[in-house]
């Protein structure tokens, strides 16, 4: 029972697992670019709760220092992910990522 | 620097400014610029006057002469050569002084003459250019000091005569005759330049004055039949510029050129060149190389002679008598006797450059027509032409009171001495052939004469057949070249071709050479041109000994009117009785030493011969004269039917001893055959290996080409096929769907994880 009521290592990595999961779900099955963007969110969300985790039961502030750049740099990534997708909407009128295939041959 | 000196390059530059000047700007002077040649050789011809003035007149020495000279080229130390100089310089001696004013005042006359010959003509200029070139080469002749810029300038005087000789070059046979001339003197010049290198291998210098100094010092390392070789190359020169058999036959062909340039170049300096040029050497030539001279000088003297007298066009009969006056020079020179024939140079200069000058007058005036049979009676229309021409002829054929008859004589005589001296035999031809020619020329030339000047006119006669007139035209640069030829339209020339006419026959007259009309011994000329002594003679024994056997070789004997020279040539009967005719005729010259016994001999017994031959010559010259009256003006005996009596004599003298059929046969076919041997030579063998080894590369080439088709290629296009190929699957991979690319990465995690895991477990 002690192993439900105290929080440990496991719960955190365990729900890291599923956000990844979601993450990924919505990154594969969505056609909506921004819906996409949000699955990498979820994708990257998880990778900071795996690295605080690590970081708040291995004692070092490493992990904290990571999530932190993380943060930062999923802001910037989704600054620029938005105008790309403000753009492809602009010359294709749609924000459908299967019709973005002019790239391809 | 002597002031003469100075003077003299400033003649010998003067044509080449006139040469320069025309050439380049003859178009756009007034006239053509004529008055520019004429004005510069009248100013040459007044600088020579002074220095003829200075050295013959006034220092009036036999031995003056004054040389300069400079190094041209220095090439150091030439591996294989020794120290190699190329020096330049000019000498003025009496002979340098006399043809110095000969050649500029012919020069200057021809100048004048051609303003009126040459009038009209479309190259009118370039003619002018022309003279003056050659002038400068001929005074360069006369001028050099050594055998090198001899030979630059002797090389120049044959440019010059073939651009004049063939200064009508639309014509064939102008462009022919040009190229004949300049083939023939580049066979002698050959000879020529081969002896200078004799000379120059066993004394390292060109100069006259050293060779000689090394000669007399016996410096000449090789045997002496390199000498006489030496000798006999240089004369080659001669022999194909002064048109000497068997190199005579250009000039009778050179008469295509303009008539006055026949009487510049081919009758009074360029041919003279050659025996001006023996001249120089004549104190190297060694007896044997002498006798060669001497023979192949009597052989063109009468060869010549022979065929002048068949001859119709009158610029050919007058070609052929100068070829045959050459001969008496050469002639002159090959026994000895060398004043007589440098003083020959000189009259003959005149007398044939007047002849010359008066048969253009004449064909001037009779329209182009040169052919003798078709003049006659032209002595009522040309009467100073005629009086001068005749004039010139009594000269040439060699008749008292006249320059050719004391020239002549005196060569005759040298020969008749030099035929004693030699043992008589064989060399009694030479004075035998000498005598044949004078009565030969007095033959033709008084043919000449009547032909041309006598009896009525016969222009009528000429068969209007037009290829003959092709033939015979040889002047047809004129406009009215083809005019009726009719006697009315025969007129006087003007007076610029009338006065050096007259100049020139006044040069013909005894006086201006000699006080005596029967001896030109006495004269200034052959005074001031003693016959020099050898250096070679009294370096060979073999000959001395043969002469005066008991005379010690080096002893000086002084030659005229010294008794003491008369025991040591008294050793033979033979130099006996030339002793005592040389005290006889001892006025001769002033004490000249001989070293050399047989130059001694020789130079008096031509002394002492001096009266046989006047007897001789005057003989045969009247002969000559006679005969011509008889056939041509008493008409006793008819000339066509003699001809034909005796037609092959007749053929064989008219075709001119077919000599040019002769070289046509053997030279010239032959040269051929060789081309033609070479050329099949070059097209067989040459050619051949080079085709083959051109096929050979060109198999290797297609073999290289195959491999690089077939292996190389191959190579290349099998990557690029293997690339092509798996890019075409590996595109299919790239869909350009994002959701794709995720979940192949996603497996590709798991297939590592699986991997991993499956590693881990076992």
């Amino acid at each position: 029972m002690e192993q439900l009521t105290t929080i440990g290592l496991n719960h955190y990595l365990t729900i890291s697992a599923f956000l990844l999961g979601f993450g990924l779900f919505a990154v594969m099955t969505r056609k909506n670019a921004i819906v996409i963007l949000m699955g990498v969110e979820l994708i990257l969300n998880a990778a900071n709760i795996n690295f605080l985790a690590f970081s708040k039961y291995n004692g070092g502030m490493e992990g904290v220092m990571f999530a932190l750049f993380i943060i930062v740099i999923a802001a910037a990534e989704a600054a620029i992910a938005l105008a790309i997708v403000i753009n492809i909407f602009k010359i294709f009128k749609s924000v459908d990522v299967s019709t973005v295939d002019t790239m391809k041959e | 620097m002597h002031s003469l000196i100075q003077l003299s390059i400033v003649v010998l530059l003067l044509p080449l400014l006139s040469f320069v000047i025309l050439i380049f700007f003859n178009r756009r002077l007034p006239r053509r610029g004529d008055f520019i040649g004429l004005g510069i050789l009248g100013t040459a011809f007044g600088i020579s006057a002074y220095i003829f003035w200075s050295v013959i007149v006034q220092a009036y020495d036999p031995a003056f002469r004054i040389a300069w000279d400079f190094t041209w080229i220095d090439l150091g130390n030439v591996p294989g050569v020794g120290p190699l100089q190329i020096k330049m310089g000019v000498v003025i001696d009496n002979l340098t002084a006399i043809m110095l004013a000969m050649v500029t005042l012919i020069s200057l006359l021809v100048h004048l003459y051609s303003t009126g010959y040459m009038a009209g003509d479309k190259n009118y200029g370039r003619y002018f250019a022309f003279l003056g070139i050659f002038t400068f080469s001929m005074l360069g002749i006369v001028l050099s000091d050594n055998l090198f810029s001899i030979y630059i300038f002797w090389e120049l005087v044959g440019l010059s005569s073939y651009l004049l000789i063939g200064f009508f070059f639309e014509k064939d046979s102008a462009a022919d005759a040009q190229k004949k001339a300049f083939l023939a003197n580049r066979v002698g010049d050959i000879g020529m330049w081969l002896g200078i290198l004799i000379l120059y291998s066993q004394f390292h210098t060109f100069s006259f004055e050293q060779i000689y100094a090394n000669l007399a010092a016996g410096n000449f390392g090789l045997s002496n039949a390199w000498l006489t070789a030496a000798g006999i190359l240089l004369f080659m020169g001669c022999v194909g510029k002064s048109a000497q058999f068997p190199l005579h036959v250009w000039l009778p062909d050179a008469m295509e050129g303009p008539t006055p340039v026949s009487a510049l170049i081919h009758a009074a300096t360029m041919v003279a060149a050659g025996v001006y040029f023996v001249a120089r050497i004549f104190i190297m030539l060694t007896p044997d190389a002498l006798h060669v001279i001497a023979f192949i000088g009597a052989c063109t003297a009468f060869m010549a002679a022979t065929i002048a007298i068949t001859q119709n066009d009158i610029k050919r009969v007058l070609a052929y008598s100068t070829v045959s006056q050459l001969g008496y020079m050469v002639l002159g020179l090959g026994v000895g006797a060398y004043s007589a024939a440098l003083f020959h140079l000189v009259t003959h200069a005149f007398f044939k450059a007047c002849l010359f000058l008066g048969s253009g007058a004449i064909i001037h005036a009779m329209h182009h027509e040169q052919d003798m049979r078709w003049m006659g009676g032209l002595r009522k229309h040309m009467p100073w032409t005629f009086a001068t021409f005749t004039l010139a002829t009594l000269a040439l054929a060699g008749l008292p009171l006249t320059s050719g008859f004391l020239s002549k004589d005196a060569i005759l005589a040298g020969a008749i001495g030099f035929a004693k001296v030699e043992g008589g035999g064989i060399y009694y031809l030479i004075p035998v052939l000498g005598f044949f020619s004078a009565m030969l020329t007095a033959f033709y030339m008084g043919r000449q004469i009547w032909l041309v000047f006598f009896g009525d006119s016969r222009t009528h006669l000429k068969p209007a057949d037009t290829s003959h007139q092709a033939h015979h035209a040889h002047d047809t640069h004129a406009t009215h070249a083809d005019a009726h030829h009719s006697t009315h339209a025969v007129h006087e020339v003007s007076w610029n071709m009338r006065a050096p006419l007259v100049i020139l026959a006044a040069l013909s007259i005894y006086a201006v050479y000699s006080p005596d009309p029967l001896d030109g011994a006495k004269g200034w000329f052959m005074k001031m041109i003693p016959t020099p002594a050898t250096v070679v003679g009294a370096a060979n024994p073999q000959k001395g000994a043969l002469l005066t056997s008991n005379a010690p070789l080096h002893l000086a004997s002084v030659v005229p009117s010294s008794e003491t020279a008369a025991p040591a040539l008294a050793a033979t009967p033979v130099a006996a009785e030339h002793a005592v005719a040389t005290a006889e005729h001892g006025e001769a010259k002033g004490g000249h030493i001989y070293s050399d016994p047989r130059q001694a001999e020789i130079v008096h017994a031509g002394h002492a011969a001096h009266f046989t031959a006047i007897y001789i010559s005057s003989i045969m010259v009247a002969l000559g004269i006679i005969m011509a009256f008889v056939v041509y003006v008493f008409k006793i005996i008819d000339p066509e039917k003699t001809a034909r009596l005796i037609r092959p004599l007749y053929l064989f003298s008219l075709n001119k001893w077919y000599w040019d059929e002769i070289y046509d046969a053997t030279v010239i076919k032959g040269s051929m055959a060789l081309a033609k041997m070479l050329s099949w030579f070059d097209a067989k063998v040459v050619d051949g290996m080079v085709n083959g080894v051109a096929l050979l590369v060109k198999k290797f080439a297609f073999l290289n080409d195959s491999f690089d088709k077939h292996v190389v290629d191959g190579m290349v296009n099998f990557t690029a096929f293997t690339v092509n190929t798996t890019g075409a699957v590996l595109r299919k991979l790239q869909t350009g769907k994002v959701q794709t690319y995720v979940v192949m990465l996603l497996l590709a995690v798991f297939g590592y994880f699986i991997f991993y895991f499956t590693r881990l477990i076992y």
